[in-house]
């Protein structure tokens, strides 16, 4: 199921005859996070937030999401009012939303029911209100009960009549649980959240009892004032990162029994986030676990701290998912040449400038994008060259490529170990002479890389370094007189 | 699928752009698995030559939203000052307090915790009807914007019928 139809948003109300509910839903949510507020605190400047999220607002920036004035964690003060509301209003929405979702076009009727209702409500009593409403909520024990009392009306009706008094027609109707009176919008959102304790004496224990079993525990009003002149829960000091060392840092993490590994940054993002876990739990009225806020430690640990998927990579995002392979290849072309001519002319310090032409062969195979258009003048001189002398290649080098034509490269490498072993083997001189004209016009490098090979008399150099490009070699490679073969082994897997 | 401040936050905001859309914008994640990659829709205002189109941008949120704002970025043609050549879009409200590439933002017209996808796709919109040339991401069209606007608006009404397929 769509997980956002879980999520309780303030849109709810859209549509229903509550809909003016949306906007005093919405004053009741955090601005950061948009959920109701949890421990609100207040500002220097009276905004009010949830208190971690402005602790981590705070952290993060120093200032009011707000308003923008600078403002210290140390600074907040709890807003307990609000809290009250909060905790008020949630408590009454589930039942509220439904009535006004549910029985929203029945409203007009209710309405006049309900009028009707008040007026006559010392003979009908809380039977009607109770069939109006016991199909709409949790039927309650105490409901039940009094449903069942309802029948013998006279009963409750004497309480009724004894607690009220016979209360002028006020434009008031009392709540069928406790009794007192309120408006008659008011009664739904109150249901939810009476306790049962009449608001007189009367049937206090036993509506008390049964109601404690079942509704959501109530908090008194103001718990939380008696509870803060007693010494608070210690909160946690920011640490000023700069003047702790390394070791130090993590000694303090350790001390705070939090994970400690990782990178400098690492350990204070994750210090400044448990103490703004920790220190807005001190602030609630309902604190939490040790363990619960380890638990959401590591939530953050899975998403944004070291065990994020990304953590491991430059902060930069290198390799982000649109990472252009391509433009970074080409952006890079030089560079990677020179690399690889550098790691040329290691191996064989003969000639500079055929090493460099060799090594623009060798980057364009490496990026193993043929067509990629490539502003230098090696790669298309490679990619003509190679498309263009399939035939010649055949022709002068004198052997027979069965090769398709999207193979040029596989052919251009065949030739060329072909030459290779041909020039060891037989005649070098002829074959440098022939393969001269062909090569000019067409593919510098390989006659550079021809000579090379002959200078430095490594036959097996073009071809081992080529085989990852022609998987479909056959002959040659295996032809080849003896050779050292790990080395060329390791040379080939690194391209 | 571990529920973060930040994806708890995108799914009420989902919500609420769903059941509460204002006039012109639509949103959402593109799947439900990734909540911090959104789709957006936007139509082009009224009265101006964007009029007619709806230009589709993608938005990226950072895993610490909303502390940190998203990046948003046309996945169309769009010549705009304030979109840069690539799509992505150049606005002070996108831009996190401490960094001001163009030295010019008032420091309450940047992203704050407090600020919503909502918020954005409509300073988006209004971006498209009143572009800031003080400091243009596409210089081009900055310059076509100050001293040919014919031709910026035909250019403009041009994209538009491409994007449409007309």
């Amino acid at each position: 199921m769509d997980r956002r139809l879980d999520i309780a948003d303030s849109t709810d109300w859209i549509g229903t005859p509550l809909a003016p509910f949306q906007s005093l839903e919405n004053a009741l949510r955090c601005q950061v996070c948009k959920d109701f507020y949890d421990t609100p605190m207040i500002t220097s400047c009276s905004h009010t937030f949830c208190s971690l999220c402005i602790r981590k607002a705070l952290t993060s920036d120093g200032k009011c999401p707000v308003c923008r004035a600078s403002d210290q964690a140390s600074k907040l003060r709890r807003n307990w009012a609000v809290q009250e509301i909060v905790d008020a209003f949630q408590a009454a929405r589930p039942a509220a939303l439904k009535i006004a979702q549910e029985h929203g076009s029945l409203k007009e009727g209710q309405e006049a029911r309900r009028k009707k209702l008040k007026r006559s409500i010392q003979d009908t009593g809380p039977e009607d209100q109770e069939e109006e409403l016991s199909f709409q909520f949790r039927r309650t024990r105490s409901q039940s009960r009094r449903a069942a009392a309802a029948t013998s009306s006279q009963e409750v009706n004497d309480v009724v009549n004894g607690e009220e008094e016979y209360q002028p027609d006020d434009g008031l109707v009392p709540c069928p649980i406790c009794n007192s009176r309120m408006k008659e919008e008011a009664v739904y959102a109150h249901l939810d959240r009476c306790d049962g304790q009449p608001s007189s004496q009367g049937r206090s224990t036993r509506s008390r009892a049964s109601a404690a079993t079942l509704k959501p525990p109530q908090r008194q009003p103001y718990p939380q004032q008696s509870k803060a002149t007693t010494p608070p829960t210690e909160r946690l000091p920011q640490l000023s990162y700069s003047l702790l060392k390394d070791n130090a840092l993590r000694k303090k993490l350790q001390e705070l029994g939090i994970a400690s590994w990782g990178p400098r940054p690492l350990l204070i993002r994750r210090h400044t986030e448990w103490v703004n876990l920790y220190n807005s739990n001190c602030d609630s009225s309902r604190p939490r676990s040790k363990r619960e806020l380890l638990a959401e430690l590591e939530t953050w640990e899975r998403t944004q701290g070291g065990s994020a998927p990304n953590a491991g990579a430059a902060p930069a995002g290198v390799m982000r998912k649109e990472f252009d392979g391509q433009a970074w290849a080409r952006s890079n072309h030089d560079h990677f040449e020179d690399l690889i001519a550098q790691a040329r002319k290691k191996r064989t310090p003969t000639d500079a400038t055929k090493e460099e032409r060799t090594g623009d062969q060798e980057s364009e195979k490496i990026q193993g994008s043929p067509d990629q258009d490539i502003d230098d003048e090696g790669k298309p001189a490679m990619i003509n060259g190679g498309r263009n002398t399939t035939p010649n290649g055949e022709t002068s080098g004198s052997r027979d490529n069965p090769y398709e034509g999207n193979e040029e490269a596989l052919s251009i490498i065949r030739r060329k170990v072909e030459e290779a072993n041909h020039g060891n083997t037989t005649q070098r001189s002829s074959t440098e002479d022939e393969d001269v004209p062909m090569a000019n016009a067409l593919l510098p490098s390989e006659q550079a890389r021809a000579e090379e090979m002959q200078d430095s008399i490594e036959p097996l150099s073009a071809p081992s370094r080529k085989s990852p490009l022609s998987p479909t070699r056959k002959k040659p490679m295996f032809s080849v007189p003896e050779e050292p073969v790990e080395d060329y082994e390791t040379d080939t897997q690194a391209h | 699928m571990a529920t973060s401040v930040a994806s708890k936050r995108l799914f009420t905001e989902y919500k609420h752009l769903t059941n509460d859309p204002p006039q012109g914008i639509t949103a959402g994640p593109v799947t439900e698995d990734d909540i911090f990659v959104w789709e957006a829709l936007i139509e082009g205002p009224e009265g101006t030559p964007f009029e007619g189109g709806v230009f589709p941008a993608e938005l990226k949120f950072p895993k610490d939203y909303p502390l940190a704002p998203p990046t948003m970025k046309f996945t169309c043609d769009m010549w705009h000052p304030n979109v840069y050549p690539n799509g992505n879009v150049c606005i002070s409200i996108l831009h996190a307090p401490g960094d001001d590439p163009n030295h010019y933002e008032h420091a309450s017209e940047r992203w704050s915790p407090i600020q919503s996808v909502e918020k954005i796709l409509i300073s988006v919109m209004s971006m498209l009807a009143e572009p800031n040339d003080e400091s243009p991401a596409n210089i081009d069209a900055a310059k076509m914007w100050r001293e040919r606007r014919g031709e910026y608006e035909r250019r403009v009404r041009e994209n538009v019928r491409r994007g449409l397929g007309l």
